[in-house]
């Protein structure tokens, strides 16, 4: 089949290191001991913030992974309030071909971000990445879309607080 | 030095590892999108000359949701309400019972606080109407110097109804800053996105003050002594002059939400055995 998987998110871990083989390097140690705290904290929060700010928010969609499907057929766009949505068919390797929904912001959200309601048209040939439903079903957020001539229209992203907006 | 070297390989491993979803060069990348409000597509504009006094006239961009400081506590009874709302941050747009599932009103304050994208200022006699891109709401603010209305939602036959924007007057504080105090909103509104809630005895001022032509900040206080233990600021938020005095139209369709839950909504919350 036509997509795959991003790397899910694992937490890291950090190795105690070898002891220092000189006295002198051994006085740093206490220094150095600081140092690789903030280092350990710098990785933690990356690995933290990063997602945490940058991904769509939605308690019912995935968020550590990523599906990809290239020579995905529209079959129907709707330009739609609050959200717009695209339904598409993916076919694997086998030739079977399954049905899929994707939403994405509103009209005006993804506008900014070069879409428009002619965007895309049923039978476009497009690839689709986005994050699926944490229930397996052929839904997700749509995370962007490569158009057959190379446009890629991204979606919004998520809301910078605290509570997810989905607008 | 070693063990400084392994550490810091360690970690920018660990972090670039983790975070490969934001960084990561092979592709496919994941999006993190672009500006997602004219506010932030527009930059810095600069100060635009000075501040008009008294007048706030005009097309201002917002952030899509301002950013929020916690709410102190609650009291039992803003708890208890406060339990029995499930956010879409929370659950599944499905399974949330937020008032704007089914394209309810936002309702003040929390229209101040989220769908900020866009919101006009004009003048009429004795009043100052402020509108909104999201729904384009409008709020009366009476400026004719009428007091507020008392005991809204009362049971008396001259007690005003609740209102989904309430009732506002304003009055100028200086030459630049507006201040706005409401009462009345319907409490079947939430207050934010989490769900926090509020009762028909919230009051709430508002503080626009323009800064310069081109930037007008706002200041969201909120005083409901039945819900919350002490007033609080909830946010302090910013607007920026819009250049070509247009904004895009962004509505909550009830037929288009529908067909939203049914066919994306509904779907993503639940296994296909329903569960």
């Amino acid at each position: 089949m036509e997509w795959c998987w991003l790397a899910s998110v694992r937490p890291q871990q950090f190795s105690r290191g070898r002891p220092l083989p000189f006295r002198a390097a051994a006085r740093f140690r206490g220094r150095l001991s600081k140092l690789r705290m903030s280092l350990a904290l710098l990785g933690v929060l990356l690995a933290v913030g990063v997602p945490a700010f940058a991904h769509h928010g939605s308690a019912s969609y995935k968020t550590d992974k990523v599906v990809v499907m290239k020579q995905a057929t529209v079959t129907r766009f709707l330009w739609a309030n609050p959200h717009t949505m695209l339904m598409f068919d993916a076919k694997d390797d086998k030739g079977n071909i399954s049905h899929w929904a994707g939403e994405a912001g509103s009209p005006a959200a993804v506008r900014s971000l070069g879409w428009n309601k002619n965007s895309l048209h049923p039978g476009d040939v497009i690839t689709v990445q986005l994050y699926p439903s944490k229930f397996e079903r052929r839904v997700g957020r749509l995370d962007k879309i490569v158009l057959a001539d190379g446009t890629t229209l991204k979606d919004s992203p998520r809301s910078d607080l605290g509570v997810l907006s989905r607008y | 030095m070693r063990n400084l070297f392994q550490c810091c390989i360690i970690s920018l491993a660990g972090a670039l590892v983790v975070s490969s979803l934001a960084f990561a060069q092979s592709s496919p990348k994941p999006n993190f999108g672009g500006p997602e409000d004219l506010k932030e597509k527009l930059g810095d504009t600069g100060p635009g000359g000075p501040a008009p006094k008294h007048d706030l006239t005009g097309f201002w961009a917002g952030k899509v949701a301002a950013k929020l400081n916690p709410v102190p506590a609650m009291t039992p009874w803003g708890q208890e309400q406060f339990r029995l709302h499930k956010s879409n941050g929370q659950y599944p747009v499905a399974d949330s019972n937020d008032p704007i599932k089914g394209c309810d009103p936002l309702g003040f304050p929390r229209n101040i606080l989220f769908m900020t994208r866009g919101i006009v200022f004009t003048t009429m006699p004795g009043k100052t109407i402020e509108m909104s891109e999201y729904n384009r709401i409008w709020r009366e603010i009476w400026t004719d110097g009428r007091e507020l209305p008392k005991d809204v939602g009362g049971r008396s036959a001259d007690a005003p109804d609740p209102r989904w924007y309430g009732y506002s007057v304003g009055h100028w504080e200086g030459d630049y800053t507006f201040v706005v105090n409401t009462v009345g909103s319907d409490p079947r509104t939430w207050l934010d996105n989490a769900g926090h809630p509020h009762s028909i005895d919230l009051r709430v001022e508002e503080r626009y003050t323009r800064v310069n032509h081109n930037h007008l900040e706002v200041t969201v206080k909120i005083d409901d002594p039945k819900t919350y233990t002490e007033p609080f600021v909830i946010t302090k938020s910013e607007f920026t002059w819009i250049p070509e005095q247009d904004f895009e139209e962004e509505l909550c369709v009830p037929s288009e939400q529908a067909e939203y839950l049914k066919l994306i909504g509904e779907p993503a919350a639940h296994s296909e055995t329903g569960k």
